[in-house]
Formats: structure tokens, C-alpha cells, sequence
């Protein structure tokens, strides 16, 4: 028993990186399912595990009592240092500096990129449909500030032009760079599989279906092979298979769409 | 050509690097102050000149063309720039082989990244906003126009340079200053709550955490004090973190009197939730 209990949606973007952290590093844990699209993390059950509802949380029981864990690559961290298993980060201090540096750009720059665009044309939709007046208290019951306007800006589709237009422009050169960085190295920041490429590849799996003009063979043959490579491992098949929506489906359809 | 630390005067994100510098090579037996320990020599660059986007013999440069920090110091190995203070802390601990900066058991690491995350986050962009606009807003919009195309035309990010843009410009978001006040005072009470129990550390221990925070509030004491009225255990701290040999030794370094009011182009404020 590793006392761990992961509250997790599905293996994509932050859910992902614990989920799969775990799963690298051979760490049982108990799965609980958070209906993101049910708004499950503002519910009181949930909020009472991280009163700032969001997710993934981690605890961690042990002789020390509960622990609460949360924010999904120190959560990782975390997990990598707390348990035995293969080493998820380099020895080297570079290494590990440049391994640090790709995912505080993927958490703080392109991936906020990559939500907004992703809330506009799926998160949105999917729970537009409800009663507003539904959507308007499950709103208010949102811990954070600036989540209550993410989730306004998503359910009401008022995304600003230009704010959509720069989210376009930094996913754009995000994978110009990306592509760059998998051209000097085996994986992201080293020549290692870690943490990086765990965070990096829960926000760029899809990339060759939801941005087929910026990423594929053809245009970016670094990302393919590393995402080809990443594919591969046991732990990510194992990790995908636990999704519920479409979103990991889309893992299998471009599996196959590999050579 | 060993590797270079190229610093803005020390206040913010360039003090936190010399600051960890400095404490590991006191570690390491080295006189605080010294050039080279840890084969890392400290070079003094204007940052307000644009002279970060100059540094020449870069072969891999994306930390310093992308780095979310803004114009934070550069260490530069081999031709590669590295970049963001709190990780090239780490680097520094690291490369010391345990400087005692960072915690040994995992969750009180967790708890020290966690920390340095919400100052990184929330208040270095809210700090860099209020200094900037208190103390280089004027001497950017006095830069002339050729010398001020030519900076801009240096820096990579389209990002960073519209901040520098909005500094030159003179352009005030009020709805931002008021939120950057809010996120300093949130600061401030945070670090009173972590004290309340008489510890003298922010993490019980001296660590990065304390580091990058005196970093980035003790400039706020001299701009913002009211932030700071009824906070008697934050200030009683920012004293220690700063009668710290390594610290004063960091301070030292400044070319102007008050280093603490230097600041230039910081992050960016968070853009989406």
C-alpha cells in the first residue's frame, strides 16, 4: 500500500502529469475520478481535499498523518523524490536546470495557450448545453477569482479576438521551439526520459490532430519520433487507457497514425 | 571560457541568483565576495540599457530569448544561456553538492517549491510592475528613439518587449496597479501567517524560499510600507534575511545607493486563470 489517493480527470494536461508520474514509477494508488465537466472539483466533498478547487490533488497517508499535495508538476516532484523506482530526473544540475526551465515555459506560457484554446472549442461547448441558471451557481462556487472568469470566459464563449490571436501566436512558436529542443536532445532538456517529458507531452499528445497545420510529419519530424517514443512506454498506455472521454481516444487515433 | 552569472544591479530576480551564489560559497569555504568559486564568475551588465539581449558567444540562447521572468540574470555555460532565478538557485545548490538551500525530505521540498511558486507567480510580476513604474518607467521613456529601437529590436520575445513598450510609452493600467498592490499585501500576510509560530525561517530552515521572497518584497518595504504596518514578523525577518552574510555580501555588489529600488522589465501578469 503506497497510502497515495490521486483525485484526477483524464489523462491530459495537468490531470496527466501525476497520473502518470505514478504510473512511471510503479506507485499504486487510489483513482478518484473528478468529473471536470461536472464541475466535481468546486463540490463540497472535493473542496474539503483542496478548498481552492482544482485539479489534480494528491494525499499522501502515511505515519505522519494526511498529507495534501497539489499543483501538478510539484506534485510530480514530489512523487519522483518520495518513492523508489526509476529515476525521473537526470543527475546532472544542467540537466536538471533545463528540465525545470521547459516546464515552468510549459505551465506559465504555452500551456495557458493551450487551455484557452482548448476551454474555447471543447470545455465550452461540452457544458454549454446546461440550464444557465445551473452554470451561474456552480460558477459561484468557485473558489479562485481568476477561475470564476476562466470558466465565464469558457461557458460564454467571450473570448477576446486578440487575446485568442495571441494564444494562436505563442502555441505557434511553442512548437517551433519544442521542435527545436528535440532536435539537440533524445528528450525534452536532456537525453533522459523525466519529468519534462511527462509534463510536456500531457499538453502535445494531440497535437498532430488538434494543430495538424503546425504539427506532423512532415513539419515537425523531431516532435513526431519523441512523441512516438513517449507513446511507446507501458506506463503512458497504461496511464491513456484509464480516460474516459474522447480526449484519450484521440491517443489511439494518432497511434495509429504513426508509422 | 568558464561560466559567466551576467546581473542587473541586486534586486529582485538577479539579487536571488547572487544572493544563492554567495551562500553557497560560503558553503563551499570560499570568501563571500570572491570571483570564480564555483568556477561561476559574476559580470555586472545595464539592464536598463538592454544589454541582457547582447550578451555575445551564445550558441543555445532560447532561456534567455523566451524565459518568462523577464530581465532577470543570465548564466551562461558552454554558450548556453540559463535563465529564471529560482531554478538557477537550484543549479547553484546542486552544483555545490547541497548548499543547504533546499530541504532533503520531499515534502518539505514540495512545500519550498510550492512557496517559491506563489512568489514567482503572484507577487515577482506585481513587484516588477510597482518598481518599474516607480523607478525606470522615466529613465526608459528618456531612452531616445534610435537607442530605443535598438533594444527593442534586440529582444526576442514579443512579450517582454511590449513591456518595455508600455514602460517607454508611459502607459498605467490602474485596474493592474491596484491588483499588484492586493498581490503584495497578500504576500506580506502570507509570510506573516508562515512566521506566527516564532520560526525564524519561512520553511523553519534558511532555504530558496526565503531568498527569492526577500528578493522580491524588500524593495515593496521602501515603495509600499503601508503593505507592510502590521506586519511586525515580516518585518523582523526581512532584518535577518538581510543582516545574512552572503545577502550583504550580494547587496554589496550594487553600483548605485539603493539597489533595492533598481528594477527593470519583470514577468508578465498571468493571462489566463
Amino acid at each position: 500500500m503506497s497510502g497515495i489517493a490521486l483525485y484526477h480527470w483524464e489523462p491530459n494536461a495537468n490531470s496527466g502529469k501525476p497520473m502518470l508520474a505514478l504510473m512511471e514509477k510503479g506507485v499504486s494508488f487510489d483513482s478518484h475520478y473528478i468529473d471536470m465537466l461536472q464541475f466535481d472539483q468546486h463540490k463540497p466533498g472535493y473542496l474539503a481535499i483542496n478548498p481552492q478547487g482544482t485539479i489534480p490533488a494528491m494525499t499522501h497517508s502515511g505515519a505522519w498523518g494526511t498529507r495534501v499535495l497539489t499543483e501538478s508538476t510539484a506534485i510530480m516532484e514530489y512523487v519522483n523524490e518520495e518513492f523508489a523506482g526509476p529515476d525521473l530526473m537526470p543527475a546532472d544540475p544542467r540537466d536538471r536546470w533545463r528540465i525545470r526551465w521547459w516546464m515552468k515555459f510549459m505551465d506559465q506560457w504555452l500551456g495557458p495557450s493551450f487551455s484557452m484554446i482548448g476551454w474555447s472549442v471543447f470545455v465550452g461547448p461540452m457544458v454549454r448545453q446546461r440550464d444557465p441558471a445551473e452554470l451561474d451557481a456552480a460558477i459561484e462556487r468557485i473558489p479562485l477569482p481568476e477561475r470564476r472568469v476562466a470558466w465565464r470566459k469558457a461557458i460564454s464563449g467571450d473570448f477576446g479576438e486578440a487575446e485568442m490571436a495571441e494564444s494562436r501566436r505563442r502555441v505557434a512558436l511553442g512548437i517551433g521551439l519544442l521542435e527545436q529542443e528535440l532536435g539537440k536532445r533524445a528528450y525534452v532538456g536532456s537525453d533522459q526520459y523525466s519529468l519534462a517529458d511527462i509534463n510536456i507531452f500531457n499538453s502535445t499528445y494531440s497535437l498532430p490532430l488538434s494543430q495538424p497545420d503546425l504539427a506532423g510529419k512532415d513539419r515537425t519530424p523531431n516532435i513526431m519520433r519523441w512523441l512516438k517514443r513517449v507513446y511507446q512506454r507501458e506506463a503512458v498506455q497504461k496511464t491513456w487507457a484509464m480516460g474516459r472521454t474522447d480526449l484519450a481516444h484521440r491517443y489511439s487515433l494518432i497511434m495509429e497514425g504513426i508509422d | 571560457m568558464g561560466a559567466v552569472l551576467y546581473h542587473g544591479e541586486p534586486n529582485g530576480a538577479s539579487l536571488t541568483v547572487l544572493a544563492a551564489l554567495e551562500e553557497a560559497r560560503g558553503e563551499a569555504g570560499a570568501e563571500a565576495g570572491g570571483e570564480a568559486a564555483l568556477g561561476i564568475a559574476c559580470r555586472p551588465i545595464d539592464l536598463l540599457a538592454g544589454e541582457r539581449h547582447g550578451i555575445p558567444g551564445l550558441s543555445e540562447r532560447v532561456a534567455l530569448d523566451m524565459g518568462i521572468e523577464g530581465e532577470g540574470p543570465v548564466l551562461v555555460i558552454d554558450g548556453e544561456a540559463m535563465t529564471e532565478s529560482v531554478f538557477l538557485a537550484q543549479y547553484i545548490d546542486e552544483l555545490a553538492g547541497g548548499a543547504g538551500l533546499q530541504p532533503r525530505d520531499s515534502h518539505a521540498h514540495w512545500e519550498m517549491m510550492m512557496w517559491c511558486r506563489q512568489i514567482t507567480e503572484r507577487l515577482s510580476p506585481a513587484a516588477a510592475l510597482l518598481g518599474n513604474l516607480a523607478s525606470s518607467q522615466a529613465a526608459i521613456a528618456a531612452i531616445g528613439a534610435e537607442d530605443f529601437a535598438g533594444i527593442t529590436a534586440s529582444i526576442v520575445s514579443d512579450d517582454l518587449r511590449q513591456r518595455w513598450q508600455a514602460l517607454h510609452d508611459g502607459a498605467i493600467d490602474a485596474a493592474q496597479v491596484a491588483d499588484s498592490e492586493t498581490k503584495v499585501a497578500q504576500a506580506v500576510a502570507r509570510c506573516e501567517g508562515q512566521l506566527a509560530d516564532g520560526r525564524d525561517w519561512l520553511m523553519g530552515v534558511y532555504s530558496i524560499a526565503d531568498i527569492v521572497t526577500f528578493s522580491w518584497l524588500a524593495g515593496m518595504a521602501l515603495l509600499r510600507p503601508e503593505a507592510f504596518a502590521d506586519a511586525p514578523k515580516t518585518a523582523a525577518w526581512l532584518a535577518r534575511v538581510k543582516a545574512r552574510p552572503a545577502v550583504a555580501a550580494a547587496l554589496a555588489r550594487a553600483t548605485v545607493s539603493e539597489p533595492l529600488r533598481a528594477w527593470a522589465p519583470g514577468p508578465e501578469i498571468n493571462r489566463w486563470g
